[in-house]
């Protein structure tokens, strides 16, 4: 038993503390900042904001 | 701006949308082979599932049918349809849409190919073996871990694979702000190891005692759902929404809030399944109150893609991705609000035990899940093969079979339980009078299976005629037509 609980704790505590550590992370890097600009981050010039990009395919 | 990409060194003066397709056509293609593999095998498993799911649903009406021999009874086929559809169909498209839309979120090309190939063939072999070990009679009987002991570890090789590649694509990303769907790919990758092997060390490994292994299996059970399937459709609808209509995200601060509070909360649901049941009342009311907490995500996602969405619904009459995302978009607020009421107490007692559940879990890995999955494949796949999807015919075909099947499985099934429910609660009605409340019911279920595997067979076909490149080449690296020439040729 002994075992297993070691290693879910430290599981527990490796995944928990990453946790923390990733929104640490992003409030230090300014992740949290700029929500204006970062919903823009997936369009480019050959997409850009106002390009549709499906369709269904064209009969023929 | 992209100083190393090959056009601009040769041509200082290409244009940047030349570059950013150039750009994006090249990461489409490093992703080709481990997100195809991904996506047949899905297709394969999904058409396995069906058929085992449809065999289990007429055997609730009809006990005798095709039990002669022990492999194809109800014991052993119902397990296989769930652990089919659960890790053969549902996880493998997520992990193809994952290692896609992690491609493109890091803007870079996909690294270590041999690897993903790998985990895709031990994945596929894990499933092979658990599902013959479950028909040979070696389930384990603890739901959503039915495969036995000797399939699981080739799961996790697979799955570990996986997690380290997304640790390594994300390390090497392109410098810039991490999209919102990047938060959940990463989380639902890093969270779906860590989940899979606590409850295999606690239950299989060296088991817990006693009734703590239902908290084992019920916290796992709904992280399933819950911190793997949702991170991945809702990354996939966060992308897919706004890039099919070509506008941003209602607004960030919510998807941001959304996800937070999901990572916070969701966790603590699982136990709302065991009201009722030999435990602790703290670990119940625990979790009676973080699902009552599910509502903020749920409603941040639901308020975010209606508003996104909003003024643009006629989209959905010619993007098949849009009508696939949004029904599975729809679907979730549904399925989320429906499962938050049923951990209320007061309903849990009357919807416990009844088909009403079962109806539940279908509205969300199918009406959610399993509709996101198939928007996203018919973005993805004519981007990685290069050819249009060959009919548009088929493809309403597919929508409309599997949309009324999904509906028509989760409204005969919610009604029955509720009646089948009330039933159970009457102290002066019989067991049977139960049964046969649920049975009529049960009847359409089985129906709606076979317009669901009829959905699937169509399906099944379009995508082995792309990948046989029977339709037309697609025009240009971007788009398929102008918006305007859509809407002018659209149909229903």
């Amino acid at each position: 038993m002994t075992a297993g609980l070691f290693l879910l704790l430290g599981g527990l505590i490796f995944l928990s503390g990453s946790a923390l550590a990733a929104f640490w992370w992003a409030i230090k890097d300014g992740q949290l900042r700029n929500l204006q600009e970062a919903p823009l981050t997936i369009f480019d010039d050959d997409e850009p904001v106002g390009a549709p990009t499906d369709r269904f395919p064209s009969r023929k | 701006m992209k100083p190393h990409s090959l056009l601009s060194s040769i041509n200082p003066a290409t244009e940047p949308d030349t570059l950013a397709a150039h750009e994006r056509v090249e990461i489409d293609a490093s992703t080709r082979g481990p997100v195809l593999l991904f996506f047949g095998s899905a297709v394969f498993w999904l058409l396995v599932g069906s058929v085992l799911g449809l065999l289990s649903a007429w055997k609730m009406t009809h006990p005798g049918l095709l039990d002669s021999m022990g492999f194809l009874t109800f014991g052993r086929i119902r397990p296989a349809h769930l652990n089919v559809v659960i890790y053969g169909w549902a996880s493998s498209a997520g992990i193809g849409t994952g290692l896609w839309l992690m491609a493109r979120l890091c803007r870079v090309p996909l690294m270590h190919s041999k690897l993903l190939v790998s985990a895709a063939v031990f994945w596929n072999l894990g499933i092979l073996v658990g599902v013959l070990g479950i028909l040979a009679g070696d389930s384990r009987s603890i739901e959503w871990l039915e495969f036995p002991g000797y399939a699981t570890p080739i799961l996790f090789v697979a799955y570990a694979c996986i997690g380290v590649w997304a640790v390594i694509m994300f390390r090497f990303r392109k410098p810039g702000h991490i999209y919102v769907s990047q938060w959940y790919l990463l989380a639902a990758f890093l969270w779906f190891p860590w989940m899979y092997a606590t409850a295999n060390i606690m239950l299989v490994w060296q088991p817990i005692q006693g009734s703590a292994q239902g908290a084992v299996n019920w916290w796992f059970a709904h992280n399933v759902l819950g911190l793997w399937f949702t991170p991945i459709g809702l990354a996939s609808a966060y992308y897919m929404i706004p890039k099919v209509i070509g506008r941003p995200i209602h607004s960030y601060y919510l998807s941001i809030l959304g996800f937070w509070s999901l990572a916070l909360f969701y966790s603590w649901n699982g136990m709302h399944h065991l009201i009722g049941g030999p435990f602790p009342a703290w670990m119940i009311s625990a979790s009676v109150v973080a699902s009552i907490m599910m509502f903020i995500p749920v409603v941040t996602v639901a308020i975010n893609h209606h508003m996104t969405m909003s003024d643009h619904f006629d989209a959905l009459k010619w993007s098949p991705t849009l009508r696939f995302t949004v029904f599975g978009a729809m679907a979730y607020t549904l399925v989320s609000l429906q499962g938050i009421s049923m951990a209320i107490p007061s309903v849990n007692t009357l919807t416990h035990f009844t088909d009403y559940t079962v109806g539940h879990a279908h509205l969300g890995l199918y009406g959610f899940f399993s509709m996101m999955m198939f928007g996203a494949m018919y973005y993805i796949v004519p981007r990685l093969v290069g050819w249009e999807w060959p009919s548009a015919t088929m493809i309403r075909w597919h929508f409309w079979l599997v949309a009324t099947g999904v509906l028509l499985m989760v409204g005969s099934l919610t009604i029955g339980g509720i009646l089948q429910g009330l039933a159970l609660y009457d102290p002066t009605a019989s067991f049977r009078s139960s049964l046969d409340y649920a049975t009529p019911f049960r009847w359409l279920r089985g129906i709606s299976g076979f317009l669901l595997l009829a959905g699937h067979l169509v399906f099944a076909s379009l995508f082995v005629l792309m990948l046989l490149k029977t339709g037309r080449r697609r025009e240009g690296p971007a788009l398929f037509a102008a918006p305007a020439e859509n809407r002018s040729e659209a149909a229903v």
